[in-house]
């Protein structure tokens, strides 16, 4: 029982941070139709700036996380104005290939001026340690990952739900031209959407790198794909669904990592794309979404 | 029949180009220059297969490397000497560690297989359209790769499969790239070509006017898998050693970078765009290295030449996502050229 409720809260706390991911890949494609590769790289600037600070200005350990959602928040804004504005009006394959170009791009710039091999960044102690729920011994990290998770999630809802931006942003997910005959600045709602989707990846990059303990040039692109793929089992674009899907991945990998044996455990990655490629065909719309025809009115 | 003139007497400008370079690297080229040579001859295959699909379809496409990667390690387990698989990979199945080809029947059973790949994988993947197409492309070229690292039995994993005996030199890549090129410009120009294009200018208007998009898509992605898949096998005979990080994202973007640059719609936007971009990628592994420049020591600099290869996907897409040539071909600009000359007289 006790190696079940281990398990469960791990599989909550992979699903978490794959979630936090996924909703900000979803909430970019949802306002722009852009699949922003590129978004793995927010979390190797967010640590990448954890280091440097370290490394030239030594602040107190607690104020390393600011630093790191800050910097997230700023590239992920940096990359919409530098990059993707241009494109914004080109196909929806263009903009998901200079994704990947500025993915490659922000990668070799940290290989040129810090280094190929991994560096160490501390985070606070308490984050490393253990404590026990009941006669359970958990580690602090994957309790406070879970609670982080749905408090990001709860303020995104208020933003979305309570606020203008927010209603635009909505309404630009359904009808961006309408949005913006009504007078509302479309800069401004989809610089937000990078804004918010940079906080998110800022959050989920502190929770990888108190894990891993160092930061590397590639360390965002396992994370972003295992991103995607939650983005394409929810539905792409459809926040509820990204949310479904880093939960349903989170949970699908811890459990196939407890059952499979070792000869094909290598190939679980193999299967999930399959997977991935079999519900872009059979089920387009992702697990939770609704098929939706031509003409259709929706609520 | 025409066509096929027409598309023979189409490639005849860019064949007597490849066919300069190779004479030049061989008379006055060292051995390091017959390999980048050499190299650019498969980019160039592997660049021309992508826009069969690619341009045509105008679909981008992120798995064609995943074909590279099962023509060369076909050709590579069926080509090996018996007495070198003993070792390298003796539990192979189906008895392939006992048997020994030569390399032209290697060769034609590994384009085989991969066309039979492709024509699976293209049933389900020519289903989907946009970002959807993209990601199915990108799946691909993750399954096969993790295929390449954990079928250790047959691929040695992610240790390489060395000792493939080197059997093909430049000319045979000359051949391969100018075949390549024809086949592409046959494709283009071909009915199927036609209206293929007409469905990624416009997919409802294309449908509407009775072109079969799932038909015309299947054919090009398995002829575009297979022409990979020749520059699979050109590599593999040519290098002697295979791990399936030769065919993961590093040369995916490489290839992409060079068609994107040139412009994909067209097979000469692909010719132009592999040239400049494997010269850049020459002189900017030259200064990674940190070389001696007028005296002044550089200093050693990697990741420069991922750094260039991201740069030119960003700055072409931004600035001119069309590539260099957008539609034309070379005969487009050399009859324009003509047109003035007639004028100006």
């Amino acid at each position: 029982m006790d190696y079940f409720l281990q398990q469960s809260l791990n599989a909550l706390s992979v699903g978490g941070e794959y979630a936090l991911l996924a909703l900000g890949l979803a909430i970019v494609f949802s306002v722009i139709r852009l699949v922003n590769f590129a978004h793995g790289e927010l979390i190797a600037l967010g640590g990448y700036a954890m280091y440097l600070s370290v490394l030239f200005a030594a602040p107190p350990v607690y104020a390393l996380i600011p630093i790191c959602i800050f910097v997230a928040m700023l590239s992920a804004v940096c990359f919409e104005r530098v990059a993707f504005r241009p494109v914004r009006n080109a196909p929806p394959t263009t903009g998901l290939l200079t994704a990947f170009g500025v993915s490659i791009l922000v990668q070799n710039i940290l290989v040129i001026f810090v280094a190929t091999r991994p560096k160490p960044v501390p985070t606070p102690d308490w984050m490393g340690g253990t404590m026990s729920i009941g006669d359970l011994d958990v580690p602090v990290v994957q309790v406070l990952e879970t609670i982080v998770t749905v408090v990001a999630i709860t303020g995104l809802l208020l933003l979305l739900r309570k606020t203008q931006i927010g209603l635009a942003m909505r309404a630009a997910a359904k009808d961006f031209v309408t949005v913006r005959m009504m007078g509302v600045r479309a800069n401004r709602v989809i610089m937000t959407a990078f804004a918010v989707s940079g906080l998110l990846a800022g959050i989920a990059a502190v929770f990888i790198i108190s894990r891993r303990g160092a930061v590397d040039p590639f360390m965002g692109f396992i994370p972003v794909l295992k991103a995607f793929v939650a983005c394409v089992l929810g539905g792409f674009g459809s926040l509820a669904g990204a949310l479904v899907g880093g939960l349903v991945l989170g949970c699908a990998e811890v459990f196939l990592q407890v059952v499979l044996p070792s000869q094909v455990a290598g190939f679980r990655d193999a299967f999930v794309f399959l997977m991935v490629g079999l519900i872009l065909v059979m089920k387009p719309e992702g697990l939770v979404g609704k098929k939706v025809e031509l003409g259709d009115k929706d609520e | 029949m025409s066509y096929l003139l027409l598309s023979a007497r189409r490639t005849v400008i860019p064949a007597i180009f490849l066919i300069l370079c190779c004479v030049a690297v061989v008379l006055f080229g060292e051995g390091y220059h017959v390999r980048v040579a050499y190299m650019f001859f498969v980019n160039l295959v592997i660049v021309a297969g992508l826009q069969v699909f690619m341009g045509n379809s105008n679909v981008a496409n992120l798995g064609h490397m995943s074909f590279a990667g099962i023509a060369a390690y076909a050709v590579a387990v069926l080509y090996t000497p018996t007495a070198l698989k003993a070792t390298l990979i003796p539990n192979a199945p189906f008895g392939l560690a006992t048997i020994q080809l030569d390399f032209v029947t290697a060769s034609v059973i590994a384009l085989a297989l991969t066309a039979v790949i492709g024509w699976l994988s293209g049933l389900a993947l020519c289903r989907l359209s946009g970002v959807a197409a993209t990601i199915g492309t990108l799946a691909l070229l993750v399954i096969v790769h993790v295929v390449f690292v954990n079928w250790i039995d047959i691929t040695r994993g992610p240790r390489a499969f060395f000792g493939i005996p080197v059997a093909l030199g430049l000319p045979w890549a000359v051949g391969a790239a100018v075949l390549a090129i024809f086949v592409a410009r046959w494709f283009r120009d071909s009915s199927d070509g036609l209206q293929l294009r007409a469905s990624g200018d416009n997919l409802l208007a294309a449908r509407s006017m009775g072109v079969n998009i799932q038909r015309v898509r299947l054919k090009a992605w398995v002829l575009s898998a297979t022409i990979v898949g020749m520059g699979g096998v050109l590599f593999a005979l040519f290098m002697g050693t295979i791990a399936p990080n030769s065919f993961y994202f590093t040369q995916t973007f490489l290839t992409i970078a060079m068609l994107i640059l040139g412009g994909m719609r067209s097979v000469s936007g692909a010719i132009t765009g592999t040239f400049i971009v494997a010269v850049g990628f020459e002189f900017v592994r030259t200064l990674e290295n940190g070389p001696e420049i007028l005296g002044v020591q550089l200093p050693t600099m990697f990741g420069l030449t991922g750094f260039f290869l991201g740069a030119i996907i960003v700055i072409f897409l931004a600035l001119r996502p069309d590539g260099l040539l957008g539609t034309d071909e070379f005969e487009d600009h050399w009859a324009a050229f003509r047109q003035r000359l007639r004028a100006r007289k």
